[in-house]
């Protein structure tokens, strides 16, 4: 950058002016003097960015995982919401008895699992006892998730006895269970 | 650079390629190297570094926004918001020009930057320019301001273009072209406006000559 003050072809007058303002302006001073400390204003700003930055980057880790999460929830709410078993129809009276109803709730969840083991029994037995191992793979691996999340459901009831959600989600989970062998044998009936 | 000579204030003289210092050489040496660590040193985060970085050039950053701006709060407030770009744009200095070239010009980014946010709304809905070619108002905080050289008192009472452009062009060195482009308006504008300037400025020099001329043959 050069400095440009100077003109040239122009009246004697006016060349001594634009000289003089040429002088004036080669004497302005480099520096000036802030009256007030700038530092700490800048220092703070600096520090809050830092802070800024350092936020997004946590940001940028919890985001997606709060996205699959919320995505393997709503599948799940869908789930619930939209599959043909989870009507009205087929949520069972039995765990619609009011709180004032003789059994206990840990009763309640003993007699489901008797209840279920005995139907899933016959339900086998109807088929011939047949061996689960046989079915495919992926089948095999529904059929134990299934199972893991029944386990799962009993276990929370035993430290939240009276969580009637809990009750129906256990129930449903038995009858997706039932269903879900039902129509695995027939569909394998050679098994 | 080949039997150039460039002398502006953030240039040494530099005449067939070598460089003349003005102060000791060793002793120039010396803070060129402890600038360039210092900006590597900001560039992996230190705050220290960028605090001497801060030192160093804040008194040139504060006049040239003084002199832009033509306020005293708003230099202050726009040469800590320079520092703050500066923090976080440093790792774009590649050193390919003098880090005070590239500090100036990010300096005048920011100013400018700030002027078209807090341009008055009718100028900016209706396009007005400055009306006339006389001196806006003098701030009350400007020609109190005895430390003030003269020819700034005058500059900062130069319309607003008037002055940015003088400050860019006689001051900070550069061309009509890259003001032109700065400022977004015409070249042919950008020499308008320093020819205003200018002829502002020579007036009121010379009427303050003649004012103080006038004072002495009183005292006679």
């Amino acid at each position: 950058m050069t400095k440009h003050t100077s003109q040239c072809h122009l009246p004697q007058d006016k060349v001594l002016a634009d000289k003089a303002l040429a002088e004036q302006v080669a004497k302005l001073p480099d520096e000036m003097t802030p009256e007030r400390d700038l530092w700490p204003g800048i220092e703070r700003a600096i520090n809050a960015k830092r802070q800024q930055i350092s936020a997004d980057k946590h940001r940028n880790v919890f985001v997606p995982s709060a996205w699959a999460a919320s995505m393997a929830m709503v599948m799940l709410m869908s789930w619930f919401t939209f599959s043909p078993e989870t009507n009205e129809k087929t949520v069972p009276a039995l765990v619609k008895i009011p709180k004032q109803a003789s059994p206990t709730s840990a009763q309640l969840v003993n007699f489901m699992q008797q209840n279920f083991i005995q139907q899933k029994q016959i339900l086998l037995a109807s088929y011939g006892q047949p061996m689960v191992d046989r079915l495919p793979a992926a089948m095999q691996q529904e059929l134990t998730q299934l199972a893991e999340a029944r386990a799962s459901i009993r276990k929370a009831l035993l430290g939240d006895e009276n969580n009637t959600d809990l009750l129906n989600l256990l129930d449903f989970t038995q009858q997706q269970e039932l269903k879900l062998l039902q129509q695995l044998y027939r569909q394998y009936q050679v098994i | 650079m080949d039997s150039q000579v460039i002398h502006d204030k953030h240039h040494k003289k530099v005449i067939d390629g070598q460089a003349l210092f003005s102060a000791n050489h060793a002793e120039d040496l010396g803070v060129i190297d402890g600038e360039q660590v210092w900006i590597a040193q900001a560039k992996q985060g230190s705050q220290s570094a960028f605090y001497r970085l801060y030192e160093k050039h804040h008194k040139p950053i504060y006049a040239l926004c003084w002199r832009m701006l033509a306020d005293k709060d708003s230099a202050e407030d726009v040469c800590q918001e320079v520092f703050v770009v500066l923090w976080q744009k440093i790792n774009n200095f590649r050193g390919e020009s003098k880090f005070s070239t590239w500090l100036h010009s990010v300096a005048t980014n920011v100013v400018l930057g700030h002027l078209r946010k807090h341009k008055n709304w009718l100028q900016r809905v209706f396009s007005i320019e400055e009306p006339g070619t006389n001196f806006v108002e003098p701030s009350v905080s400007l020609t109190d301001d005895s430390t003030l050289m003269l020819l700034d008192q005058h500059i900062a009472r130069l319309p607003e273009r008037a002055r940015l452009v003088f400050v860019l062009f006689a001051v900070e060195g550069y061309r009509h072209e890259e003001i032109a482009n700065m400022l977004n308006m015409a070249v042919g504008s950008s020499k308008s406006q320093y020819h205003r300037a200018r002829n502002l400025l020579q007036a009121s020099l010379k009427e303050l000559e003649f004012s103080s001329g006038e004072q002495e043959m009183n005292h006679d």
